[in-house]
């Protein structure tokens, strides 16, 4: 075929035919994973259609031929470069007919035009003609019983580095349900209890994908029945002290030299090194999207005025459902800011950060009525105790040990290897000791 | 039109809290006249002032005739099919405007997300390129409103405001200000759910 590739293991093409994610599920395939059956529509038809005004000759009959055996199915976009939220999916098509195929297809290509994605690219240096693939899966239904569920992954914590699966799990659900925020999800661990086989499976597929990207990975799955699928995968794409750790473990557990382990580090990562933390020890209440890093204690208030009140005695975190400029005040007065809805680009990240103060969105579960608020069954009142992570998205009862140190051990030891490489152990700050080695390993 | 009243009323319901200063820049009334309209609206309890910080805000009777005032003005002058489409290209916008602001805060270098310093001019005159492209289409949506009710007028003139102030140095009135685009642009979200009486 022309435009269309089979989502298999035999399947050679690049990521900049078949988009990053139909990539991945290519190699999740030559893994031996389960993924769910389906094609691919490749970018070249895309940048056809964005050259044309329409669908490439041929792609109709390569479509019916596609989509036979498939009933219903999902169709997501996927470019050679990732561009979050910006394109569209659809959910749940019922393949009746070629047509109900084209049409979605063309609908994922035009998103590929929209306003906003065009003004995301320009913003981050992406080629206006590179074009988005299209993939077209059987759909697997995480709602379809109280054995199913959908869920995402890391073989690794990024918030520490730590070797341990980290992730969320939301039991009788689609992944959209997930990324929304629209329902409570459960650490990623429940699934070890409630089904055993899909986590066994899981952690399979992680150490499976770490060993193929030689790094931490970050995947999308879903179960159907007690039955495992993965929709998505990616290296972790760590950041900050969870950077370091993971690059001076995997040096020691020889998956990467010490070289490498130096060069995957950019001085930018250094920077956010330093950021305070909460210690990992403290007992999370519950978990959102750091917003705007560092940590903030202070006393629960849960409207505006309440924060101007209550921040006259002292610090005071301002615990919303979402923010709008009635929240101005308030946000004023807090020192730090946790919201329910909302993600890295809400009112209340653009604020936060702004005002330089600790945020955290999109906490899930996290429900605001009258002078209280509660998360997961928990329910605590106006100037209650509260202490947030703006990096990790943490968000703890009481006033937690708070660490500024939390990569030590894992950066003097990069940091070694850095002067080992250079040469130099003169007194310099860490960014320089590491571009030292960069330079040398550079050369 | 809408009265003095009404604008300086509304203009609190969404804005939150503010000064005089606020409030005139929000309205387009002078601050004296600002002054007199909440000294009445104070006397017919629709309003209170914070005197310790010279700030105003509205009461609950104040939000509830705010409510019912800026629904009689709409379904009066017919314009609620006109704003109601108005609001919808408003949400297609939104997440663009937020994206930017956000372009404007932070940008990524070697992967990792960094505060935005504004010591690469060549970068903020990019994210500045594409705010006046965004204007350009936002202009498109303040047309239609103000075409169906006079008062939405403001919000052009004071994002216009805001980019050409930002276009010329004064980088806080981005995403910064209370006069900021961002700022504005919350303003005008919230002026829409109210108007159109769409909770939160």
């Amino acid at each position: 075929m022309r435009w269309i590739r089979q989502l298999n293991a035999e399947t050679g093409d690049s990521a900049e035919v078949l988009g990053g994610k139909a990539h991945g599920l290519v190699v999740l395939h030559r893994l031996g994973l389960p993924v769910p059956a389906g094609f691919v529509v490749t970018t070249q038809a895309c940048r056809a259609f964005l050259r044309d005004g329409r669908l490439p000759d041929g792609l109709d009959d390569e479509l019916a031929t596609a989509i036979a055996g498939l009933d219903v199915v999902s169709v997501r976009s996927g470019a050679a470069v990732s561009m979050p939220g910006m394109m569209d999916t659809i959910l749940n098509l019922e393949l009746t007919t070629t047509a109900a195929a084209r049409s979605a297809v063309e609908a994922v290509f035009s998103s590929w035009n929209t306003p906003r994605a065009r003004t995301y690219r320009e913003l981050h240096d992406i080629p206006h003609e590179l074009g988005t693939a299209a993939i077209v899966q059987r759909m697997v239904f995480g709602n379809r019983d109280d054995r199913s569920g959908t869920g995402v992954a890391f073989s690794r914590d990024p918030n520490t580095g730590a070797n341990v699966p980290y992730g969320e799990v939301l039991f009788g659900h689609q992944g959209d349900d997930v990324v929304s925020g629209s329902s409570s999800t459960l650490p990623l661990r429940e699934l070890a209890d409630r089904e055993p086989t899909v986590w066994a499976g899981l952690l399979d597929a992680l150490s499976r994908a770490e060993a193929h990207y030689r790094d931490a990975c970050y995947v999308e799955f879903t179960f159907e029945a007690g039955e495992l699928w993965l929709l998505q995968v990616r290296p972790g794409r760590f950041v900050g002290a969870a950077a370091v750790r993971l690059a001076t473990d995997l040096a020691d557990e020889r998956v990467i030299d010490r070289h490498e382990a130096l060069l995957r580090i950019s001085p930018q990562h250094l920077r956010h090194v330093r950021t305070p933390r909460i210690a990992a020890t403290s007992e999370v209440l519950a978990r959102g999207l750091g917003a705007c890093p560092g940590v903030a204690t202070g006393r629960v208030a849960t409207t505006a005025d309440a924060a101007v009140r209550l921040a006259v005695d002292g610090p005071v975190v301002l615990v919303r459902p979402e923010t709008s400029p009635h929240d101005m005040r308030g946000l004023a007065a807090a020192t730090g800011i946790v919201t329910a809805r909302g993600g890295p680009a809400s009112h209340a990240a653009v604020v936060a950060r702004a005002m330089g103060k600790p945020a955290v969105v999109g906490v899930s579960g996290l429900v605001v009525a009258g002078s209280s608020a509660s998360i997961g069954g928990r329910t605590f009142d106006e100037n209650t105790l509260l202490t947030i992570d703006g990096t990790g998205g943490e968000v703890v009862l009481g006033s937690p040990r708070v660490v500024t140190n939390a990569a030590d051990a894992h950066l003097h030891r990069l940091l070694r290897w850095a002067d080992d490489v250079s040469g130099d152990r003169s007194e310099r700050d860490e960014a320089q000791r590491l571009s030292a080695a960069h330079a040398v390993l550079r050369r | 039109m809408s009265g003095p009243d009404l604008l300086v009323l509304h203009a609190l319901r969404c804005v939150g809290t503010a000064g005089l200063e606020r409030v005139a820049a929000t309205t387009g009334l002078s601050e004296s006249d600002v002054e007199s309209e909440l000294i009445d609206l104070a006397a017919a309890g629709l309003v209170t002032r914070f005197a310790e910080f010279g700030v105003w805000s509205l009461t609950e009777t104040g939000r509830t005739a705010d409510a019912e005032r800026i629904t009689a003005e709409l379904e009066s002058a017919g314009a609620r099919p006109a704003v109601t489409e108005a609001f919808d290209g408003f949400l297609v916008l939104n997440p663009e405007l937020l994206d930017l602001c956000t372009a404007w805060q932070l940008r990524s270098v070697d992967g990792v997300m960094i505060a935005n310093d504004h010591s690469d001019s060549s970068y903020d005159a990019r994210v500045l390129d594409r705010f006046a492209d965004f204007h350009g289409r936002a202009t498109v949506v303040c047309a239609q409103l103000s075409s169906a009710l006079p008062r939405f007028g403001r919000y052009r003139i004071r994002l216009a405001e805001a980019l050409g102030r930002a276009g010329s140095g004064e980088l806080e009135h981005v995403a910064d200000s209370t006069a900021s685009y961002h700022a504005v642009w919350a303003e005008l979200h919230e002026d829409l759910l109210v108007s159109l009486g769409i909770p939160r």
